[in-house]
């Protein structure tokens, strides 16, 4: 009797589950912040799968994988069976995008957000994907509350950044020009302290003495990547020394998801300290 | 040199009952190529069954992605690693020959990375200094400059090391590392200049990858494959008697010159048509001919169809594992190439050296 | 007339090696070209092949100059043994020899194999591989190729052969001398054969070129060219030369003044400083 009862617990509990998946699309997310945005609006039941650029939030890890969203293999997005994928203008290869939308997958490729305007149209563009347009509009109105705040804070005079990608053991990458950090930097009103190089490319440590910023930002894809110890350059600059640095994670910082008001706050926090030094130096 | 030792292995199937042994053993590679095909096609991260792909297939079952799948994705794809298998493998066969050495592997003396460099060239070059070239030649520049690529190296690295008309197996090797050098950083400088959208294409050619093989792919390079493919049998005799050395083939008739240029066109023809559309794929030209030697014999009437064969049998037959071991995601065909080819190859020389 | 040599000049790099050379070969008669290392007699039989070119002077073949023979026609007529032949895959020793055999059915070149393994004794070794053979055995299967090449010849043939026995014992470099020349009587094949072996040469050759710096230095009868003052001033060899009942010469070398001069007296007195012109290789 009580065997029974439970059976028929999960069967309901099996079929009222079903049900719910049943009611929201199927999607395979390929992009990180993208992913990052289906949590934070409470769709993550509706994932059927992610590539690899998606590692945020760490519950996304037992989600399969698809791969690299620039090298989409077809028949492996296919075998998930999603009604929706759902990526960027970055995915590739084209002949996997085409094919997927022949065999009846919906494919929605949004804009790269470079911008807390462009992230906040992205967020609710999702919102519309996912049906969950109400969440989507509270957290851009907070998003949009708090980008103000800190536009506030930032004051008008520009701090220059270096902005640095820690990647593998002894790599470090400048960001230049036309890159997500400097889209962070501009969202900010700061100037990036090496715009004459374009993307990322590997640091010269003579170069990082001879930019002389204000302020430092370090992306790193893994926490602990970046060891100042290996860098006796930057911890010459006054900008280290005085403390005015910040170590964070690439996704949190160059995403441009939901969690860009977090990012920009937090290097705001340093770009503010520099404004202090600049106020007592007058 | 390691191979003069080869005498001491067991004489495997070459002596007396050896010569019955060619005809039987080529049908079992052919019957393998049938059964990996079968695996091939019926292999992937979509479930498909059997009875739905027979389903498919014979036109019963009316499902269009499934049809999709089976047509456009995995026909493609086994046709395509089929024919780039069969040509690096008859493409290392044929140099091997002329070069007189095991070891003359397209990869091993840089023609994969003369043309894949220059595969890439035409990718980060296309629009700015190269554009006239993309203007001139449309969807054939890449392949087109692929071919030169590879056929250009074959060239340089014969040049180099060939002295007094001995091509010397040393000079060769250190020629194929410095070619291989000297293209890895021209691969290396180019992605440094290469914007992130040309920088997707390009880890395309410097892992290989039969993953997106459409029939465009097919109708682009079946042509050229084909063509050396069905070219080198022609060279069969003449190779024969470059193993026997340079001088001999001419004593026997052939045209030494005529037979160079041919071997080295029709090798980096297909090499450089294989590295155009599935970008750098190791190992198959060095593994698979030296295999077919060991257990058929050295005669280029039987090794360069069973090598053609054989390769194009282990390629597709690695490539369905590319595609199951990380499904749904894929790996890079020329990685599992690598994984599958260097432990074999070191395999073989351990073999060779304790005999 | 064969063979007609008139004039000929090979260069190297720029050097002379081989100078207004003329000669004369037979169908049916042998020719061995006897020198010193460096006299230039491969250099003259890779002239005649085909593998250097010929600076001066003309070659004619069959009243045909060289130059205006086809490849595959000079195969048919003309085979050559390189003095050297390394095998670096595995080949079997029947498949080499067929490697001489123009475009035909196994059935069709398999008594012509079996015959020559049979002549040059390496029917034993017809399914071993050829990287695995000692030097002796690889060169018999290498002049079994080559005869392979032009055995089924209709016409003139021509054999050019660079030291073909050097590695070969006593036996059989009899038993292969004694088949080039019963294949020049018999069949009438013109054999031009570079070789050491003084009294070999002697014994079977019809007639004797005696190669030094580049030019001919004399050449003839076996009798006329290998007399001592001949051997003293081409090798700088002392011997003494015995005329033979059979009517061909027998060199014996004697102990070397040169060499005694320069090494110690315990050594010389006790090593019978005697090298055969016999040693192999």
């Amino acid at each position: 009797m009580r065997m029974r009862v439970v059976v028929a617990v999960c069967a309901a509990c099996f079929f009222g589950l079903t049900l719910a998946e049943a009611a929201e699309p199927r999607i395979v997310s390929a992009d990180g912040s993208i992913t990052e945005t289906v949590y934070a609006l409470g769709a993550a039941g509706s994932l059927a799968g992610v590539d690899t650029t998606s590692n945020y939030p760490p519950e996304v890890r037992s989600l399969p994988r698809v791969g690299y969203l620039r090298a989409l293999p077809f028949e492996g997005v296919l075998a998930l069976r999603p009604d929706v994928l759902l990526t960027t203008v970055e995915a590739a290869p084209d002949k996997t995008l085409e094919r997927l939308k022949r065999s009846g997958v919906e494919v929605i490729q949004l804009p790269v957000a470079r911008s807390p305007e462009d992230t906040m149209a992205r967020i609710r563009e999702i919102g519309r994907v996912l049906g969950k347009d109400a969440q989507a509009e509270a957290m851009v109105a907070d998003m949009q509350q708090r980008v103000e705040r800190i536009g506030a804070v930032a004051g008008n005079s520009p701090v220059r950044v270096l902005f640095l990608m820690a990647a593998g053991n002894h790599g470090v990458m400048i960001a230049g020009r036309d890159t997500a950090a400097d889209a962070l930097l501009q969202a900010l009103g700061a100037s990036n302290a090496m715009d004459e190089v374009s993307g990322y490319k590997p640091a010269n440590r003579e170069a990082l003495l001879a930019s002389w910023p204000d302020a430092i930002v370090i992306a790193e894809s893994r926490p602990g990547q970046f060891d100042i110890a290996e860098w006796p350059q930057l911890a010459a600059l006054d900008a280290w020394k005085k403390g005015r640095h910040y170590v964070g994670d690439s996704m949190l910082l160059l995403g441009f998801g939901p969690r860009l008001p977090q990012a920009m706050e937090e290097v705001a926090g340093v770009l503010a300290k520099v404004g202090r030094v600049a106020r007592n130096g007058h | 040199m390691y191979w003069l030792k080869w005498a001491g292995l067991p004489v495997m199937v070459i002596d007396g009952a050896g010569r019955l042994a060619k005809g039987p053993a080529l049908l079992m590679i052919l019957g393998a190529a049938f059964a990996v095909s079968v695996v091939s096609v019926s292999s992937g991260a979509y479930p498909l069954s059997t009875a739905d792909i027979l389903a498919v297939w014979m036109g019963d079952l009316d499902d269009e992605v499934a049809s999709m799948v089976l047509f456009d994705v995995r026909l493609p794809r086994l046709v395509l690693g089929f024919l780039v298998g069969a040509v690096l493998a008859v493409s290392g066969a044929i140099l091997q020959g002329l070069f007189r050495n095991p070891l003359a592997d397209p990869g091993l003396i840089g023609v994969s990375a003369g043309a894949s460099l220059a595969a890439i060239a035409v990718i980060v070059l296309g629009g700015t200094w190269l554009g006239g070239w993309l203007d001139l030649a449309g969807v054939w520049a890449l392949p087109i400059a692929a071919f030169f690529g590879g056929s250009g190296t074959v060239l340089l690295a014969w040049r180099i090391a060939r002295r007094a008309g001995q091509t010397s197996v040393a000079t060769l090797l250190l020629a194929g590392i410095a070619i291989n050098a000297i293209a890895g950083a021209g691969t290396g400088l180019l992605t440094f200049y290469s914007s992130d959208e040309e920088l997707r294409s390009l880890t395309f050619w410097t892992m290989g990858s039969l993953g997106h093989a459409s029939w465009d792919d097919v109708a682009m390079a079946a042509p050229w494959l084909l063509l050396s493919l069905c070219a080198a049998p022609f060279l069969a005799r003449p190779l024969d008697a470059f193993l026997l050395g340079e001088q001999v083939v001419g004593h026997l008739g052939y045209n030494t010159d005529w037979t160079k240029r041919a071997a080295i066109l029709i090798a980096g023809l297909g090499v450089g048509a294989a590295v155009a559309v599935s970008g750098l794929i190791g190992f198959v030209g060095l593994v698979v001919p030296h295999l077919v030697r060991q257990t058929l014999g050295a005669g280029h009437r039987i090794v360069l169809p069973a090598s053609a064969l054989a390769g194009g049998t282990l390629l597709v037959g690695a490539d369905c594992l590319a595609r199951v071991v990380v499904a749904p995601a894929e790996l890079p065909i020329g990685l599992m190439m690598a994984l599958i080819g260097g432990p074999f190859f070191l395999l073989l020389l351990l073999r060779t050296r304790i005999a | 007339m064969l063979l007609h040599v008139d004039g000929l000049g090979v260069h190297l790099s720029g050097k002379p090696i081989v100078r207004d050379l003329g000669f004369q070969l037979d169908a049916g008669e042998m020719l061995v070209i006897l020198g010193p290392n460096g006299a230039g007699k491969s250099t003259l039989l890779k002239g005649l092949a085909g593998e250097h070119k010929m600076g001066a002077g003309q070659v004619m073949f069959v009243g045909r100059a060289l130059s205006n023979w086809s490849n595959r026609d000079l195969a048919r007529h003309r085979a050559v043994m390189p003095q050297r032949v390394e095998v670096n895959f595995p080949l079997t020793v029947e498949e080499i020899v067929r490697m001489g055999r123009p475009p035909e059915p196994l059935s069709k070149s398999m008594p012509v194999l079996s015959e020559l393994m049979e002549l040059l004794d390496i029917t034993h070794l017809r399914h071993r591989l050829a990287p695995g053979l000692s030097g002796g055995e690889q060169q018999r299967v290498q002049l079994a190729r080559v005869l392979a090449q032009v055995w089924s010849t209709a016409g003139p043939v021509l054999l050019l052969l660079d030291e073909c026995t050097s590695a070969l014992d006593p036996a059989h470099q009899q038993q292969v001398f004694s088949l080039l020349r019963r294949l020049a009587k018999q069949r009438g094949f013109g054999v031009l054969a570079v070789a050491h072996d003084l009294n070999l040469a002697a014994r079977f050759a019809d007639r004797l070129m005696l190669l030094h710096q580049g030019q001919s230095y004399i050449s003839g009868q076996p009798s006329a060219v290998l007399t001592e003052a001949v051997l003293a001033a081409v090798y700088g060899l002392s011997a003494r030369v015995l005329e033979l009942d059979e009517g061909y010469p027998l060199v014996i070398p004697q102990d070397d003044a040169r060499v005694s001069a320069y090494a110690e007296p315990s050594l010389s007195r006790f090593a019978p400083l005697n090298p055969s012109c016999r040693q192999a290789s």
